[in-house]
């Protein structure tokens, strides 16, 4: 008995002494590790931050508009000569004529034709249609006289917001030294001002960026998301739970299965020319619709949502079917009744996901038409429109300096509805979690 | 090579198979096979259970005690590649016949499992699952009522009268078996099936459901697996052995443990494998 205590004692010197040797080692690797983790995290929100940075520098500044209010004499003989009040024939009025008079009068020792073009180029030529909104709006303004803000050119706002450096040698600067003095007097009396831009959120596009807006590529993408949405969603939950609960598991299932999975990881822009063959070429429908659209995108999500969808299903513990199968349930019922519910957290996380790839997603679209200028909000399922990252792209795209600030708000904008989405996604799982 | 040994001893008949039908079989099961795949599960099984008794399942584990069990209310059915042959007859009616609906087979023989299995609802919703989805209450206060009687029945009611809205999964380890014991009456079934229903609990949960059962007997006929032999002698009438796939013996409890016929199940409850 002494023998074989004395003998484990040994032992167990030696195995402390083999463990203390290593231990060392243990701890270094061990160190090692949590260091390059978090050296990965932090250069992961370094990148992050700069990225934050760089899009709110740049974009900030177009939440806010240069605007220049100028004296009006809402002349009869431009907007009504005929004296009928018809809004239809007041529309067409020249009312280009009762700005250009408007800052001229600010200006009147303004000579010869070219130095004028210059001063009326301080306007935005949306000028006419704020000067128009407004007789249209209230008609007692004819014949009087009255002061109205109109937006400044692109040129005047990227001066105002310094984004046009003034040190800059004449002959490479955007504007000229004379309409700086302009600008500086019109500010010095109170004429000019930076104001919310809320064009920027109502409008569509345009070719002039102090006047083009977010809200056509919004309503668009919207439209766009919808169809995308009320497609994948019960389409994708229906495959998976066929797949997962009804379906025989044999050879053709696991083909489906691995051609599922294939889908998933085909590039976008393939989706697009299928679009194109199939949806414009072969069943005719519009091009640049959201429709459309809605369909390429569709293609696109189905296999995300699947996917995520067959994994929350089979995560349901078997034993709630058994419980469920075992009362009697039908099949159908205890899917109703108990599978579903249960992996609806996993199923709506993997449906927002999708939708969020699919609400950033610019390639596709491109195939089918929805890259067009479009200046009109669509209101259709069927209207010309474009979505807010081909509109990113386009403004990316445009040579104006304005348009730099307008691409980054607009990226902004998308993000803020990624965030709102994820949110979304939090939220509704946190709702629907139960624990069994 | 064990095999062929067990095989030559089911030819001794293991009972007088003949005064079953006399004794009130609820279920008869002939020749019974199960294959998993190629796996042969259940081999050549036929056993009577009695009505208004409870018969026990013992063996040691894998044996098929599970398996046959499943059999009897055609849960087998959902497992993908199982094969079930030969006939069960209930109350003279092959369940296996497919002018049988599974559906309604299950609402006859009821099931509770080896881990209490309550569904993430409240306690009161997991007793009127079955109700609703069968439709057997007409209105609101039936249903309140038939909740009530199979917790009354179950023993359960005294202690969960008050928080019927909290949730099924909250109830200790016992409760929650109790509870699907009461969801399996709920629906006022003939035969209840229970698959190692206290493997899961402490003794204290165990002895009460162990009393449950005995006072379920009146009203149901009852089959149970278990591990326990202790618990078959105390609860059961009739017990069937169990062994690779095969019924070797099956007779009155007492005589099963105090005098077996067969050498495997004298080796078994002795404790000399399992
Ligand atoms: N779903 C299944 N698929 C394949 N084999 C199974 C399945 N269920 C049980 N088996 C096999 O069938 C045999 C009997 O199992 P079972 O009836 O569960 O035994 P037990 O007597 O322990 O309840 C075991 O060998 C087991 O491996
Ligand atoms: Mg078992």
């Amino acid at each position: 008995m002494s023998e074989l205590t004395v003998k484990s004692g040994q032992g167990g010197a030696r195995t402390r002494e083999l463990v203390a040797a290593g231990i060392g080692k243990r701890y270094r690797a061990e160190r090692r590790f949590r260091i390059f983790g978090l050296v990965a995290i932090v250069s992961a929100l370094v990148f992050m931050a700069l990225l934050f940075a760089s899009i709110i520098g740049k974009g900030y500044t177009a939440f806010v508009q240069t605007e220049i209010r100028l004296p009006i004499s809402y002349d009869v003989a431009v907007i009504d000569p005929e004296g009928v009040r018809d809004a239809a024939e007041m529309r067409r009025a020249n009312y280009g004529k009762l700005y250009r008079d408007g800052i001229q009068s600010l200006f009147p020792e303004v000579e010869g034709r070219t130095d004028r073009r210059l001063l009326n180029g301080l306007v935005s030529s949306g000028a006419t249609f704020e000067i128009r909104d407004a007789v249209i709006d209230s008609p007692d303004l004819i014949g009087k006289k009255g002061e109205i803000w109109v937006p400044a050119a692109d040129d005047v706002d990227m001066l105002v917001k310094g984004r046009i450096d003034r040190n800059e040698p004449e002959n490479t600067r955007r504007v000229s030294d004379k309409e700086i003095a302009w600008v500086d007097a019109l500010q010095k009396d109170g004429r000019l001002e930076t104001r919310f831009n809320w064009r920027f959120f109502t409008q569509g596009d345009s070719r002039e960026p102090e006047l083009a807006g977010i809200w056509g590529a919004v309503a668009g993408s919207f439209l766009t998301m919808l169809v995308t949405l009320l497609l994948s969603f019960p389409l994708g939950v229906a495959t998976a739970v066929y797949l997962e609960e009804f379906a025989p598991k044999n050879r053709w299932t696991d083909i489906i299965e691995v051609n599922i999975n294939n889908l998933a990881a085909i590039p976008s822009i393939v989706f697009g020319l299928l679009g194109l063959a199939v949806f414009l070429q072969f069943f005719g429908l519009p091009r640049s619709a959201p429709l459309v659209g809605g369909l390429v995108l569709t293609l696109m999500t189905l296999p995300t949502i699947i996917i995520a969808a067959r994994v929350s299903l089979k995560s349901v513990p078997p034993s709630i079917r058994e419980a469920a199968l075992g009362l009697g349930a039908s099949k159908m019922q205890m899917v109703t009744n108990d599978v579903l519910p249960l992996a609806m957290p996993g199923i709506l996380t993997g449906t927002i996901i999708g939708m969020g790839r699919a609400l950033g997603e610019t390639a596709p679209l491109l195939m089918i038409g929805m890259v067009a200028f479009i200046v009109d909000i669509p209101h259709g399922f069927t209207d010309p429109a474009t979505a807010l990252p081909v509109q990113i792209y386009i403004w990316a795209d445009s040579a104006e300096r304005a348009f730099v600030e307008r691409t980054s708000a607009a990226i902004m904008v998308l993000l803020a509805f990624l965030i709102v989405m994820n949110a979304a996604a939090v939220i509704l799982r946190s709702r629907f979690e139960r624990r069994w | 090579m064990e095999n062929s040994h067990v095989r030559d001893a089911m030819h001794t008949p293991t009972e007088t198979e003949g005064s079953a039908a006399a004794m009130g079989a609820k279920i008869q099961a002939q020749g019974t096979n199960v294959h998993y795949g190629d796996k042969h599960a259940l081999k050549d099984v036929t056993l009577d259970i009695r009505a208004g008794e409870v018969t026990s399942f013992i063996g040691p584990s894998g044996c098929g005690k599970s398996t046959f069990l499943r059999c009897l209310n055609r849960m087998n059915d959902t497992i993908d590649g199982c094969r079930v042959s030969g006939t069960v007859m209930m109350d003279g009616e092959d369940i296996y016949d497919p002018k049988i609906d599974v559906v309604q087979l299950r609402a006859r023989v009821g099931m509770v499992f080896q881990k209490p299995n309550p569904f993430p609802k409240s306690i009161y919703d997991n007793i009127a699952y079955g109700p609703r989805i069968h439709g057997l209450a007409a209105n609101k206060d039936e249903l309140d009522e038939m909740v009530v009687t199979s917790l009354e029945k179950a023993g359960l009611l005294a202690e969960v009268k008050d928080r019927m809205d909290s949730p099924g999964t909250g109830l200790s380890g016992g409760q929650q078996q109790r509870l699907c014991i009461a969801r399996a009456i709920a629906i006022n079934p003939e035969v209840i099936l229970m698959d190692e229903p206290c493997s899961a609990l402490d003794p204290i949960a165990t002895a009460k459901i162990e009393e449950l059962i005995d006072e379920l007997r009146e009203n149901y006929t009852i089959v149970i697996v278990t591990h326990s032999m202790q618990q078959a002698a105390r609860v059961s009438q009739r017990t069937a052995f169990f062994h690779l796939g095969e019924l070797i013996e099956v007779g009155d409890t007492e005589q099963i443990f105090t005098n077996p016929r067969h050498k495997l199940t004298q080796g078994y409850i002795t404790g000399r494998f399992g």
